[in-house]
Parts: structure tokens; C-alpha cells; sequence
């Protein structure tokens, strides 16, 4: 029989340049403008050295304006903040990459159905100490991050069951301390504590049958985030530059017209979804993926059927052809032009 | 009508054409309530104005390619031109008017939005095309046609920056040199200002008027011989379709029509039979010959397919409006909940493993029978083909949503009254009899037969001579109460009808609204009742004076996605929970 190890948080490594847990408090201000290059005079505080939970800078990431400002205002301000969006629209990468530019240490956890609320406070387990068998408290991840200057990520936040969710409640709130019940210990959280929580629905469930396994949330809960940024698809010129940034072999000016052709069509797909004429839409990972896999095809066409099409219900490819002939001026093998029989 | 009979393929192809197109349509344009309807463009219901002469291919003379250029082109005008602004600005005149349309749409067509290279090919490959076939029907023999012919290739090619169609370049020489000079500055100022509606309208305006100004003066010219006359109209002809642009017709759906029935209030609201020796419930499959059967299936099959029905989508749906979660079984192995009994020796053998409980699990259960109730009136012969795509596709996608349905039709033994008549008359014609024929309800599947079993059975619907005449009130009754024997929790019922009730003796022995009135006193008791939701889908007509829950629905053309997407948008709207 096999015995899973009961979850732990993540241990700070001695070997590993760490700060103390209690001193650690951002120590200097950076310009918003030079670190993320956004239009704006405002200075925010950072951390002057890397430790070891600090995320690794991804040098062509893209910053949205809009949601970085927003998560700023959450790093700077200790403000709760909720990242929605569709799939696919790089909402952990984004807090990520603002943490790792803050040199703010970061953990995230995934939330799912399963999660339970021992996961999150942690539990009573049995540890050997000097041969001898004792139960000791184990800190769950909540409260492990509460006392250390941490950015904690929920990711798939509405993914986890509302009932459980409850723990966080009083966390929730600023400079809300956190009972420990099973220890009768009350935690005060660490002023350099930031809680994040990203989602791809606004907490109401599966509504246009696009996330199964979303739950809806409890409202009660939902009124607690301070700020709720909504990272949508991205207007064309950047999403692009995003593309381009992953797919450098697109960044060719040669292929500049192919990779305005990719966001066009990944563009239509989008609209096409809203208006209900598919069932699936393309998100800026599957075009980055497809982009790829013209790097590996040499071939759009093939390409976009191996990243896109084949996921799309068999009724909707002619009407994706069409998408893709507006886009190229080519056809597609499931074009009505090429299988329709005229009478 | 006859040659749509004539060609059912051809009209097939169309749907499929036009259903490809609206879509692009929607996708272009960002506006997702956009599609055909009579081969018009409606958007919310509303039928959009014309536009432009060249958004209007025919199948017969045209290609797919030019299908989609014309989509495109809508897409786009619906997408950058704002049409409250071109409202305001169009001027009233029937010349000018054309033209500040065609102007506004050719500055659409010349900002193709980045990255749709297709869309610049489709909509040049449209206005040549349609150029050609203007040229070539003999229009631009006249004065008249060839100047508006040049105004609107000099106006896209200097708008779009694209060459001037090089066949025509010879033709329109002579003209062109002529009022090249006359309308350069409004040329400039359109090519200028094409980004911008109002400042571009302004130059468009003018050069519609000085345009005008030149038909008008080329007018005498023409009337002095003979031979332009029939030019001029044919011209007229071409151009007609522009001058009523700004009609909105509304949906041509009409109310049924209802009203009070003295005979029933006389009795007191009690309904009455006058025989039911001859009434009979058959299995409709029973009444058709197997080869037939079949035949008919595969016709159906074949519409179907050429549908492009989405059912799995069609089915997760129904199964989101349908299904509620429902406790079915454990789940154990879980970190909490209720202990698992048979869990605890583990707790012994391995202390750390905390998976000791186990928690219920919820699926979602559709514990639901939909029953469909056709109307199998003469009239519903025209339609019928389309019901049956609509229902074959619906109990499909209801199964996989695991909802049991039902397929009811009614319709009578006989035309006028038959043997009951011939009782009643035999009896000397006591008054107010009551109903006066033989019932026929016919069952085309059970909620009990798979559809895949009752496939040949529901292409039954395609038998003409099923058809005679209609007494819904009891039909509704009769299918209400086979739903209650069923166990399910949730019972629907959808009759789909175009019309009253209609049965010619029962009318002409009791009065003109005597079953009407029986069919609302049995709508109105289900829905007092509850057991059944009782909904009503009119064809063509709007059944509100019967069902407090009904949708019309247009089935001119066989029902794509659209369709079944009001068909959920009502259940959704009025089943309670």
C-alpha cells in the first residue's frame, strides 16, 4: 500500500540566501516606468535581492498596463486582489512577473475540488524526533505564507469548493488574523503578506459551458477582493507583440503579415464563440502554440489543424474554414467551397 | 414557391450559403444577432436596408466566392459605418440617395481591417463581379447607365487605391475624361477623408449631387429616341432594389386569431363529444409501408446532415437546463466527510494516511420527459419537413442529454366529421353536439424507445396523407396525460402547430371558436395543475392567444443552430426550478 506524504509547504532551503522572516520588508522603491516600461511616474516598493521563492524573470514577458497598475496597486497598497480572465490570457504569468520584477517572493497553489481545508491550515502528523514517534503540528500553506513577506497566488480560484474556501475568509480582509484552531494559536498576518487569486469565471459558475468545474462562489467571499482586474484578449497590435515575443521565428518582418493573419483569425474565433456559431475559441496560448507549430510544419494550414481545428466540434470546421479564407485567402480542406455540390 | 419545390437542392445549398455566410458575418462584425432571413440580412429581428447593389449575389449567377465578398462587405459596413450618423446625412432624392450608399459602402470596403488579406480578395472579386454582370445584362448601353457604371469605378478605385476593372477600362474612357475634371476635388476629398464617416459624407454628398445633376441633364438626350426607353428600365430594374432602403419591415409573423365561443359558454365551460366510437391512438409507423418508411428516413437523413446541426453542443445545453444535480453514490477515499467503516483498518496498517472518509456524490440527472405534440393539420404539410428535422434533431440531442422523450401527433379519421357527422345527421342534428369527428392521435415514438429504435417511426412525419384536420384541446389533454403515468419528476410537453384548431363539422354544428376555446380552458388547467409545462411553438405564427409560454418560430427555411437557440432561450426563460 502506498502512502501519499501529506502536503507541506515549501521549506526555505538553509543553503539558500534567505532573509529572516519578520524583518523582511520591500527596501527600496523602483520606478514603474523603468522596470515594466508603462507610461506612468509611479514608484513602488521592491525587495534589493532575489531569495529563493522569487520567480525567474521571463525577459520578453508584456506587461498589460491596465491589470500591471492593478496588481502594483495590490503589491504597494497590501490590497486583495482577483485576476479574471479567459483561458489562456496569462493571469499567474502576469503576477508572477510582476513578483519576480519586485523581487517579492511568490508561491502559488492550484486550487482544485479536492483541495481540503486541512490542505490549506495544516494538520496534526506523525513525526519521528530522536527515535521516538510524536505527533506534531504541521503548518499548512496558509499559514506558513501569512507570517513571511510572500505573494500567495490562488490559481483556478473558483475551481476550489466554497465551503472550503471559508478559510481565508478573515484573511481576506487587511491585517485580518487567522486562528489556528487546532493549536489555539492566533496568527497575525506579516505586513509583507500578499494574497492573490486568479479565476477565469467572476465567481457565477459555468455559464457559457466553456469551464467545467467551475463553481460558483460564495458572494459573501467575492465582496471581500478588494480589486478585481479582468485580463480579457488583448487588442490585436499586442497580442502580436506577445505572439512574437514567444514565436521569434515570427518576428521575422517577413512573416509579418502571417502573424497579423493568426491573430485575425484567433480574433474571429472569439467573436464567432460570443455569437454562438462555435463551441471553442482560440486563446492567445493556442495561438502561440500554433505558432509554433508552424515553426515545426512549415505550414499554417497544417499547423492550425493540429493546434486548433481538430478540437472544434466536426459541424463547426466549415464555418472555421471561412474564418480562416477571410484571414489568408486561402482554403482550408473543410471549406464549402471545396465540398459543396452544386445542384 | 414552385420552383423552390422544384429544386428542394437548390434551396438547400442556399441555406447552407447563407448560414456560412451570416456566420463569417457575426464574426466580422462583432454583432452576434445578425442573419438571414428571405435571403435579407436581419439584425434583432429587424430586416437591415440594402446597402448596396452589389451585395446581392444569386445563386443561379453567382459564385460562392462572390457570396462571401458580399458578406464581407455587410460585415464591414456593419462593423465601421455608424448608421445613426448615415441616417441623418442620406438625402431624400432617389439618385442621390443611391449613390451616398454606394459611396458609403465603398469607403467600407476600402479599410479592411489588418490582417484579413481574404477579405480585401473576397470584396474586389465581388464588385468585379457584379461589375461584369452590369456590364454584360446591356446596361451600360445607355446614357444614364454607363455614367453611373464609370462614377462607381472611378469612386472604389480611387476610395480602395485598387486598379479600375481592366475591361472596363476601355468602355469608360470616353466618360471618364469627360467628368474626371467635374468631380476631381470631391475624388480627393473622399480618398482624404475615408476614415472618417461624417467628413467623408460631406464629399460624398457633393459628388452625389453633381452626379444627379449629369443623369439629369442626360436625361432629354435619352427621351428623344425610341430605343433608350426599355434601357432606362431595365436600368430602373437593376437599380429598384436600392430604393426601398430604408424599409424595416418588421417579422412578418401574424398573431392567431381568437375569440369568444357563445356554445361553450352556454354549457358551461363543458366541453362535449358527440361520439368517441370512432376515435382511435395508432402508432403512426403502422399506417405507413416499411419500404416506404425507410425512403423517407433517408430523405430526412439527408437534410439533416446537410443541416450542420450541432448536436453535441445542442445536448450539453439541454443538459445544463435540464439537469439537476442529483445524489448518486459515495465517493471515498476522501480527506473528510463521513468515516468510511471500511476504512479503518487502514488507519491501523498505515496511521499517516488520512483518506478515511468518504463524501456523496452529485451528478447532474435529468429525471425529465419532454413530450413533442405535432399538429397534423393540412396546413402543417408544407412545414412538416422542417418539424421533422427540428424534432429528429431535439430528441437526438435530449437523449444524449438523457431526457426521455415523447413524439405525439393529432389529426382526424376523416374530413368533415366523417362518421360522426354521419351519426349526428342520422339523428336528425340535435344542437351543439360538440366535437364532430374521429380523433386520430397518433404515436410516433414512445418515451420508452430509444430514438435510434424509433428512427423509422419518426420519418413517418413525411406522410402527406397523415394530414387532415385538427382538435388540439383534447390532443393536449390526451398527451398530458400519458406524461403523468411517466415516473420522471419533470414532464414538458411542446406542441408545435401553425395554427387554431380546425375542424370544419364541429365548427359549423357549434360555432367558428369552439375548439379554440377548449384548447385555452386545457392550457390554462395543465398550468394550473403544474404537473406539465405545457409551451407552444407556433410555425410561422405567433400561438400567444393559446400558450402563455410559446415562441414563434420561422421554418420557411429547414431550422439551423438559430432555431435551436430560441427553442432553449424559451425553455430557459420559463421553466422554474
Amino acid at each position: 500500500m502506498t502512502t501519499t506524504p501529506c502536503p507541506t509547504p515549501p521549506q526555505d532551503r538553509p543553503h539558500e540566501r534567505h532573509r529572516p522572516p519578520d524583518s523582511g520588508l520591500p527596501d527600496r522603491m523602483v520606478s514603474v516606468r523603468d522596470v515594466f516600461g508603462i507610461a506612468s511616474d509611479l514608484r513602488v516598493p521592491a525587495f534589493s535581492t532575489p531569495d529563493a521563492h522569487v520567480p525567474e524573470i521571463d525577459s520578453v514577458y508584456r506587461f498589460n498596463p491596465e491589470v500591471t497598475l492593478a496588481l502594483l496597486a495590490g503589491f504597494t497598497h497590501n490590497r486583495r486582489m482577483l485576476v479574471q480572465g479567459l483561458h489562456g490570457t496569462g493571469k499567474s504569468t502576469h503576477i508572477e512577473q510582476v513578483a519576480a520584477r519586485l523581487n517579492w517572493p511568490c508561491v502559488r497553489v492550484n486550487l482544485d475540488g479536492h483541495i481540503s481545508r486541512l490542505d490549506l491550515v495544516g494538520r496534526d502528523t506523525v513525526v519521528l524526533r530522536d527515535g521516538q514517534q510524536v505527533t506534531e503540528f504541521q503548518e499548512g500553506i496558509v499559514p506558513w505564507a501569512l507570517q513571511r513577506p510572500m505573494a500567495l497566488i490562488f490559481d483556478e480560484y473558483d475551481a476550489a469548493r466554497p465551503d472550503v474556501m471559508f478559510v481565508i475568509q478573515r484573511i481576506l480582509e487587511q491585517g485580518g488574523q487567522f486562528t489556528l484552531l487546532d493549536q489555539n494559536r492566533v496568527l497575525r498576518p506579516h505586513p509583507g503578506f500578499r494574497l492573490f487569486a486568479t479565476s477565469n469565471t467572476v465567481g457565477l459558475g459555468n455559464l457559457n459551458g466553456l469551464y467545467h468545474g467551475a463553481q460558483r462562489l460564495n458572494h459573501a467571499q467575492m465582496d471581500r477582493w478588494n480589486i478585481v482586474a479582468a485580463l480579457n484578449y488583448l487588442p490585436a497590435a499586442e497580442e502580436m507583440a506577445i505572439v512574437a515575443a514567444r514565436v521569434p521565428s515570427l518576428a521575422d518582418p517577413a512573416r509579418h503579415a502571417l502573424l497579423e493573419g493568426m491573430v485575425a483569425m484567433a480574433d474571429l474565433t472569439r467573436k464567432g464563440f460570443a455569437a454562438g456559431d462555435l463551441s471553442t475559441l482560440m486563446s492567445p496560448r493556442t495561438v502561440i502554440t500554433w505558432g509554433e507549430n508552424i515553426g515545426i510544419f512549415q505550414d499554417p494550414a497544417l499547423a492550425l489543424r493540429l493546434s486548433f481545428l481538430n478540437k472544434c466540434d466536426e459541424a463547426e470546421r466549415p464555418v472555421v474554414a471561412e474564418y480562416y479564407q477571410r484571414c489568408f485567402g486561402t482554403e482550408l480542406a473543410e471549406s464549402h467551397a471545396l465540398t459543396a455540390q452544386r445542384p | 414557391m414552385s420552383t423552390q419545390a422544384a429544386q428542394p437542392a437548390q434551396v438547400r445549398l442556399q441555406h447552407q450559403v447563407e448560414e456560412l455566410c451570416a456566420a463569417s458575418i457575426r464574426a466580422l462584425s462583432g454583432q452576434p444577432d445578425v442573419h438571414f432571413r428571405g435571403r435579407r440580412l436581419h439584425s434583432a429581428g429587424v430586416a437591415l436596408p440594402l446597402f448596396a447593389p452589389h451585395l446581392h449575389p444569386s445563386l443561379d449567377d453567382d459564385d460562392f466566392a462572390s457570396f462571401r465578398g458580399a458578406s464581407d462587405g455587410l460585415a464591414l459596413r456593419l462593423r465601421l459605418s455608424v448608421p445613426q450618423l448615415h441616417r441623418q446625412l442620406c438625402p431624400a432624392a432617389p439618385v442621390e440617395r443611391l449613390l451616398f450608399e454606394l459611396l458609403e459602402q465603398i469607403r467600407v470596403e476600402s479599410q479592411v481591417p489588418a490582417g484579413l488579406r481574404g477579405v480585401a480578395g473576397n470584396l474586389r472579386h465581388r464588385f468585379e463581379q457584379w461589375s461584369l454582370a452590369f456590364h454584360r445584362s446591356g446596361l451600360t448601353d445607355s446614357m444614364r447607365g454607363i455614367l453611373l457604371f464609370t462614377v462607381a469605378q472611378i469612386c472604389r478605385a480611387r476610395v480602395t487605391g485598387e486598379p479600375v476593372l481592366h475591361e472596363a477600362e476601355d468602355l469608360m474612357e470616353a466618360i471618364r475624361a469627360g467628368i474626371a475634371p467635374l468631380l476631381g476635388h470631391a475624388l480627393a476629398g473622399l480618398r482624404r477623408y475615408r476614415h472618417d464617416q461624417a467628413a467623408y459624407a460631406g464629399h460624398a454628398l457633393h459628388l452625389a449631387k453633381l452626379v444627379a445633376d449629369l443623369l439629369r441633364s442626360a436625361e432629354p438626350e435619352g427621351a428623344d429616341g425610341d430605343k433608350d426607353k426599355p434601357a432606362e428600365e431595365m436600368e430602373r430594374a437593376a437599380f429598384s432594389l436600392m430604393m426601398d432602403f430604408d424599409a424595416t419591415v418588421e417579422d412578418g409573423i401574424a398573431a392567431a386569431v381568437s375569440g369568444r365561443s357563445r356554445v361553450l359558454e352556454g354549457q358551461g365551460d363543458v366541453y362535449r363529444v358527440f361520439t368517441t366510437a370512432y376515435d382511435r391512438e395508432v402508432a403512426a409507423a403502422s399506417l405507413v409501408r416499411p419500404a416506404l418508411l425507410r425512403e423517407y428516413r433517408e430523405q430526412l437523413d439527408r437534410r439533416i446532415a446537410g443541416q450542420g446541426v450541432n448536436t453535441a453542443r445542442l445536448a450539453r445545453e439541454l443538459k445544463l437546463l435540464l439537469a439537476r444535480p442529483v445524489q448518486d453514490g459515495w465517493d471515498s477515499g476522501q480527506e473528510e466527510g463521513r468515516l468510511d467503516g471500511r476504512r479503518i483498518a487502514q488507519l491501523i496498517a498505515s496511521p499517516t494516511e488520512r483518506r478515511l472518509f468518504r463524501t456523496e456524490r452529485l451528478e447532474p440527472q435529468s429525471d425529465c420527459v419532454l413530450g413533442f405534440l405535432i399538429d397534423c393539420s393540412g396546413s402543417m404539410k408544407q412545414h412538416i419537413e422542417s418539424v421533422a428535422m427540428l424534432v429528429d434533431v431535439l430528441t437526438r440531442a435530449l437523449e444524449q442529454a438523457g431526457v426521455n422523450t415523447e413524439i405525439l401527433g393529432f389529426s382526424t379519421g376523416a374530413w368533415q366529421g366523417g362518421r360522426a357527422q354521419r351519426d349526428w345527421l342520422r339523428l336528425g342534428k340535435p344542437q351543439h353536439p360538440g366535437r364532430l369527428n374521429e380523433v386520430n392521435h397518433l404515436v410516433f415514438k414512445h418515451a420508452d424507445t430509444t430514438w435510434r429504435r424509433a428512427r423509422p417511426d419518426i420519418a413517418a412525419l413525411l406522410k402527406p396523407d397523415l394530414f387532415r384536420e385538427g382538435i388540439d384541446g383534447e390532443a393536449v389533454t390526451w398527451a398530458c396525460n400519458r406524461l403523468k403515468k411517466r415516473p420522471e419528476a419533470r414532464r414538458i410537453l411542446l406542441v408545435i402547430s401553425d395554427g387554431c384548431p380546425m375542424d370544419g363539422a364541429t365548427q359549423l354544428a357549434n360555432d367558428a371558436h369552439y375548439l379554440d376555446n377548449h384548447l385555452k380552458q386545457v392550457v390554462a388547467q395543465q398550468a394550473q395543475s403544474g404537473e406539465v409545462a405545457v409551451f407552444g411553438v407556433g410555425v410561422g405564427l405567433d400561438l400567444s392567444p393559446f400558450y402563455p409560454h410559446n415562441l414563434a418560430l420561422d421554418l420557411s427555411s429547414p431550422p439551423g443552430n438559430g432555431v435551436f437557440r430560441e427553442l432553449l432561450g424559451m425553455l430557459a426563460r420559463h421553466l422554474c426550478f
